[in-house]
């Protein structure tokens, strides 16, 4: 049993990392709206209009936006009519957050049976990361809170493409794992000469996203290799201890992965402060979870 | 003895009691731990989602459920409410994970190992005991109480579903 197992991982060593992304059917992308959206915030000479303007070339992605943004959640007196609207009254930081949310809900709700999610638990995973990411940035008084619900968002954006590649491997990964005395992304590196980072960052890449985001897809399980250390990779990286810790979408791999103290440090935390840090975390994904309940 | 569709959640901080029938379930435990109580006499079960080992003072206490410390005497209190006698209750636990590799020493950082002992410590506080108990590894576990049958079970992606105890003895 284990050696059919073993046979099946060994068949799909001989892949390149560039074939998984090239040759899986299914693949996520980002709307060229919401990329747009994304440079225009990150813009210092982004506007209102200007992102309103992009946000209008794409009528799916504008309607899932005017839903989120009418929700219970920000109990606006008035119903808001158009994008415009949106940006004016939500802020352009908060329409950037909603348009990335809008853009990955629909595909990171599907179950990845590579890695032992079930439907919804890659994207409760994912939410849970930016929130915290977002939080961690606020706490060390960083101006990248944005950036980093973003970059928590997409952190495992690999595991949605490499996802099929693993279906009925897990068991046998996670077997390796415990013999081995390895952590999950490192099974990853054995078997496939890439782990689910890499791939995150290439397709990053192939969608031109900025850097720092790049690098947090790249470097979230091992911020100590990023060189310059990027504050956006530590907030990702702390985050996801956060998450997994609390349960908020924990696959096959669960827990088995490393956390490097380093990461809180560079941030100015502190281990001591680290149950005040989950207990905000909590009280902030729940509240955030609730706007979500419309988005559906 | 997969939970039932119509189990009832016990999620982040919760605590749920129910009497006679039914299931109580807690999905996918990372750090937290699901305990549960049981008095077979007047079959009370209760279920508690603990997610940190102490609750932080002169901040106000919204979901006592939340901490060990406070959480189990919280549980205990909902289970007398409706019958239970609390010199009969039993307790089980899973849950308590912790991420696989620090690289540092630095046990503050392992929320699940505290949080199992924390919640031990809460009810030998209270003159009662943990006569079962599945945690620490790094896997996500889902916790589910049977109350007609008594049992606790512990399902996990790597060894599937296990029967931890049966609380009806």
């Amino acid at each position: 049993m284990q050696l059919e197992g073993m046979n099946g991982l060994m068949s799909v060593n001989t892949l390149t990392l560039e074939d998984i992304v090239a040759k899986t059917s299914d693949l996520p992308s980002l709307p060229a709206a919401a990329l747009a959206v994304m440079r225009e915030t990150d813009s210092p000479t982004g506007t209102a209009q200007s992102i309103a303007r992009y946000l209008m070339q794409d009528q799916a992605l504008t309607a899932r936006i005017l839903r989120l943004a009418n929700s219970a959640y920000y109990g606006l007196a008035r119903q808001i009519m158009d994008v415009s609207d949106a940006v004016v009254v939500l802020g352009m930081r908060c329409i950037r957050n909603l348009c990335m949310v809008a853009s990955t809900y629909p595909w990171m709700i599907k179950p990845l049976k590579g890695y032992g999610l079930g439907p919804r638990e890659m994207w409760t995973h994912s939410f849970a990361v930016a929130v915290g990411a977002q939080l961690v940035a606020n706490r060390s008084r960083s101006s990248i809170s944005d950036q980093a619900f973003t970059a928590g968002l997409l952190h495992n954006l690999g595991k949605v493409a490499l996802s099929i590649w693993l279906e009925d491997k897990l068991a046998g990964m996670l077997s390796i794992a415990c013999r081995e005395g390895m952590t999950f992304d490192q099974v990853e590196r054995k078997i496939l000469g890439f782990d689910h980072c890499e791939v995150g960052a290439h397709m990053g890449e192939v969608w031109n996203l900025p850097k720092p985001l790049v690098e947090a897809m790249r470097f979230h399980h091992n911020p100590n290799a990023c060189d310059p250390h990027n504050p956006l990779v530590d907030c990702v990286h702390v985050a996801d201890y956060l998450s997994m810790s609390m349960g908020l979408g924990l696959g096959g791999d669960g827990l088995r992965y490393d956390f490097q103290e380093e990461a809180l440090l560079r941030l100015g935390l502190t281990p001591e402060s680290f149950d005040e840090l989950a207990e905000e975390f909590m009280i902030s994904y729940e509240q955030h979870e609730k706007l979500f309940e419309d988005a559906a | 003895m997969s939970a039932k569709g119509s189990a009832v959640r016990v999620a982040m901080a919760d605590i749920q009691v129910l009497r006679k029938s039914g299931q109580l379930t807690c999905l996918g435990l990372g750090s937290g731990i699901s305990l549960c109580g049981f008095d077979p006499v007047t079959s009370v079960a209760g279920m508690v989602q603990i997610m940190l080992p102490t609750a932080f003072q002169g901040k106000d206490l919204e979901k006592p459920g939340k901490f060990a410390d406070t959480g189990v005497p919280a549980l205990i209190e909902a289970m007398t409410r409706v019958g239970a006698d609390q010199d009969r209750i039993l307790f089980a636990m899973a849950g308590g994970a912790q991420i696989f590799r620090f690289n540092s020493a630095e046990s503050k950082l392992d929320i699940g190992s505290r949080n199992a002992q924390a919640t031990l410590e809460a009810v030998q506080a209270q003159g009662l005991q943990v006569v079962a108990q599945d945690t620490g590894g790094d896997v996500a576990r889902t916790a589910t109480f049977d109350l007609e049958s008594g049992i606790f079970a512990v399902r996990t992606v790597t060894a599937g579903e296990k029967t931890l105890c049966n609380l009806r003895g």
